[in-house]
């Protein structure tokens, strides 16, 4: 098991991982006291998407003490958005709501660029206005969401980023990330840009502000260094919440091998998705007389994933299926038909919100202090 | 030797060799003047005295293009004359050849290396330098400041470039830097390399960049030279110059050894003084008394010339000599005050 912020390999045993990165596992009682402030519980709460954080219930206490927190999430942007990239941006939206916070987008182009010796730097930039667009269409407050580009909007990073650089060594990322001296320079500054959004906030505000970052629990390492030096700079140190891999939704994922075009774009013409679900892969068996009798397999099937992360809220319609699918009464090829259905109707709404999102783009860009 | 120290006698030619910089020979001089008329005398005397690739920025300019000019400064503390040296010198190269001048404060740097500056004294360095700078008579209208924290976004995109290109070994090889050093120590000089693109990147064809600053600062324009090769810019091109000795017998004026250096800010009686005592030496050649004159303030040559074998000749005095070196040094000041009092708010413009 390999788990880099770049590299994510072998099979994730999350017990071992919440031990080996040292932070606390997801409780009911944390899920339920989101809840409480939000109103209701996610279903990415009630699904198991959290599966481990860091001083989340520190974060919650202060919001409960009637301070003001702030959220941190952001995006490589390498390429177009696929369904499994909206997940953590729509649980951001749930607690910008519940918790009246700000949001600090990072489009992180340098490091994509960076990282990537294939990609051109304005290549990247492209896609962090192209993918800012899905990020706005997932409903963000634009009077409390800050998306910014590392590369373009330099200039409100590059200090602060510098105080964070300046206190790291490269020994201690080489432990952290694993560079080697053979790297480039510009890896080695990167984790300073990632880690300072982590004080965006509270540097603009002139007043400490508690950071919640909800991301996948590869990009820990980052937090990791960036609580060792938060309280020498005068911040609190970032709060995670971290959300588990879900490759059953990503491009080229374990579960996809087979099927190179599992993932559906954000940007797809919806009949295109709708094809690409008809030809997903599936917990089904080899016939249907086998299926009847044996039943499906949801634990391994994309469209099971689909329907439990993104397209059934309800729990009892969603125990429904997985019953008719595990009893052989739900074939795969209706189950597809029904999904396909659903992320057609998702794509045609999602793709109207992110024309709209054009208009207002600005809107949603980071501002020089005032 | 790295950027960061220079200590002890410096072998100029070796350093020259090591680099595996040329020589300003006499035929690179004859050429220069057919283009700026006369020599300047910083040229004459071999202040500036070792090159990289002028020939083909002087290659460019007479296929009628034109070329850039790009300094810097870390601003830290008040200017001293040896800093002047440099930029006298840049000052005259943008006049000859109407380039354009980027003049890079590194207050990124000074805040990385530096645990006593903070922004606001970083700040307050900045617009002091920028006067110094402008009273030498840069033009305005010609002349670009870049304050690496305020104009960040001017240069990121192409450290960007450039970073991805070195790897931390040619780090270790070029600047001495290792595991001990900061992440932005580590990235700072692709910061300081981007200038030299600047011009190419803006106007979407290749524009030259010649850049004059002390031999010291040359790693950063070898690994800017590797750095061109691969984003298909010109080459960064390099005069070299010597530096101006310590008035106690360093090498140079240095800025953390304030006896050394006479300040732009130093008050006449100060100036005086730290003349007085300096430490002459047993030859013009080494003295530092002897080259504020040749290498700064006594453009007449016939007057170099005659300070020279007066000394040798054993003429004058050291305590004579130096007396009136601080009523020049005194003068050059007081003129250089009053320019930079009348600029201030040009300058103040120039550093938005």
């Amino acid at each position: 098991m390999v788990v880099t912020p770049w590299e994510v390999s072998g099979d994730i045993d999350y017990g071992k991982l919440i031990e080996q990165f040292g932070v606390q596992p997801m409780t009911q009682s944390l899920a339920d006291r989101i809840a409480g402030h939000a109103g209701y519980i996610h279903m990415q709460l009630r699904r198991g998407v959290y599966i481990s954080h860091r001083d989340t219930d520190w974060w919650l206490g202060e919001y409960e003490k009637g301070n003001k927190v702030g959220l941190y999430t952001g995006r490589g942007p390498s390429g177009h958005v696929h369904l499994g990239h909206l997940l953590p941006w729509f649980f951001c939206k749930y607690l910008q709501d519940a918790f009246d916070a700000d949001l600090y987008f990072q489009m992180t182009d340098d490091e994509k660029y960076l990282f990537n010796d294939h990609l051109e730097l304005e290549q990247t930039i492209g896609y962090t206005y192209d993918n800012a667009l899905d990020v706005i269409a997932c409903g963000l407050d634009p009077e409390k969401t800050h998306i910014f580009s590392d590369t373009e909007h330099i200039q409100h990073l590059y200090k602060i980023g510098l105080k964070v650089a300046k206190r790291v060594t490269y020994s201690t990322a080489k432990a952290v990330f694993g560079f080697r001296d053979s790297d480039n320079i510009g890896m080695i500054w990167y984790p300073a840009l990632q880690a300072m959004t982590c004080f965006l906030q509270s540097d603009r505000e002139g007043a400490n502000i508690p950071c919640l970052i909800p991301a996948a629990i590869d990009q820990d390492p980052y937090w990791r260094m960036t609580r060792d030096i938060a309280e020498k700079l005068g911040y609190y140190k970032p709060a995670q919440i971290h959300a588990k891999f879900l490759p059953g939704l990503a491009e080229g994922g374990k579960m996809s091998a087979s099927q190179p075009e599992t993932a559906i774009f954000t940007t797809d013409p919806p009949d295109v998705a709708a094809g690409k679900v008809m030809s997903a892969f599936t917990g089904g068996r080899d016939t249907v007389e086998e299926q009847r009798r044996l039943g499906g397999r949801p634990e391994v099937c994309n469209v099971y994933a689909y329907y439990y992360f993104l397209f059934e809220d309800d729990d009892t319609a969603l125990r429904e299926r997985e019953a008719a699918c595990r009893s052989g009464a739900l074939l795969c090829g209706e189950c597809k038909k029904q999904l396909a259905e659903r992320v057609k109707a998702f794509l045609v709404d999602f793709q109207a919100k992110r024309e709209k999102a054009k208009e207002v783009l600005d809107d949603f860009l980071i501002k020089p202090v005032e | 030797m790295t950027p960061w120290a220079v200590k002890g006698e410096i072998d100029y030619e070796g350093l020259m060799e090591r680099f595996g910089a040329e020589p300003i020979t006499p035929r690179l001089l004859e050429r220069i003047k057919r283009h700026t008329g006369g020599l300047h005398y910083m040229l004459l005397r071999g202040v500036f005295y070792s090159h990289r690739d002028l020939d083909a920025v002087l290659d460019h300019r007479e296929r009628g293009g034109r070329f850039v000019l790009y300094t810097g400064r870390g601003p830290a503390g008040p200017v001293h004359l040896g800093h002047l040296v440099p930029w006298t010198f840049t000052k005259h190269l943008q006049e000859a050849f109407g380039s354009k001048l980027f003049f890079q404060f590194t207050d990124d740097e000074r805040l990385l290396i530096r645990d006593d500056v903070d922004e606001g004294l970083a700040g307050h360095w900045v617009l002091e330098n920028a006067m110094d700078v402008m009273a030498l008579g840069f033009d305005p209208e010609n002349t670009e400041f870049i304050v690496n924290t305020r104009h960040a976004s001017r240069l990121y995109p192409l450290a960007l470039k450039i970073a991805r290109g070195i790897t931390c070994s040619t780090m270790r090889g070029a600047f001495g830097l290792g595991d001990e050093s900061s992440l932005g120590k580590m990235f700072f000089p692709a910061m300081q390399a981007a200038p030299c693109f600047l011009a190419s990147e803006r106007a979407g064809e290749p524009v030259p960049c010649l850049v004059p600053a002390g031999i010291d600062q040359d790693p950063y324009w070898r690994i800017t030279r590797d750095a061109a090769r691969r984003l298909g810019y010109p080459k960064p091109a390099q005069v070299h110059g010597r530096m101006l000795p310590g008035l106690t017998g360093d090498a140079k004026m240095s800025s953390s050894q304030p006896l050394t250096a006479v300040y732009t800010t130093d008050v006449p009686e100060l100036v005086e003084r730290k003349i007085a005592e300096a430490d002459t030496g047993d030859h013009p050649s080494r003295c530092p008394v002897y080259q504020i004159r040749y290498m700064l303030l006594t453009e007449d040559d016939d007057e170099a010339q005659e300070l020279y074998a007066d000394c040798l000749a054993g003429g004058m005095e050291c305590s004579e000599c130096k007396a009136r070196l601080a009523e020049t040094v005194n003068s050059f000041l007081r003129r250089h005050r009053r320019r930079r009092s009348l600029i201030r708010s040009g300058v103040e413009k120039m550093l938005e």
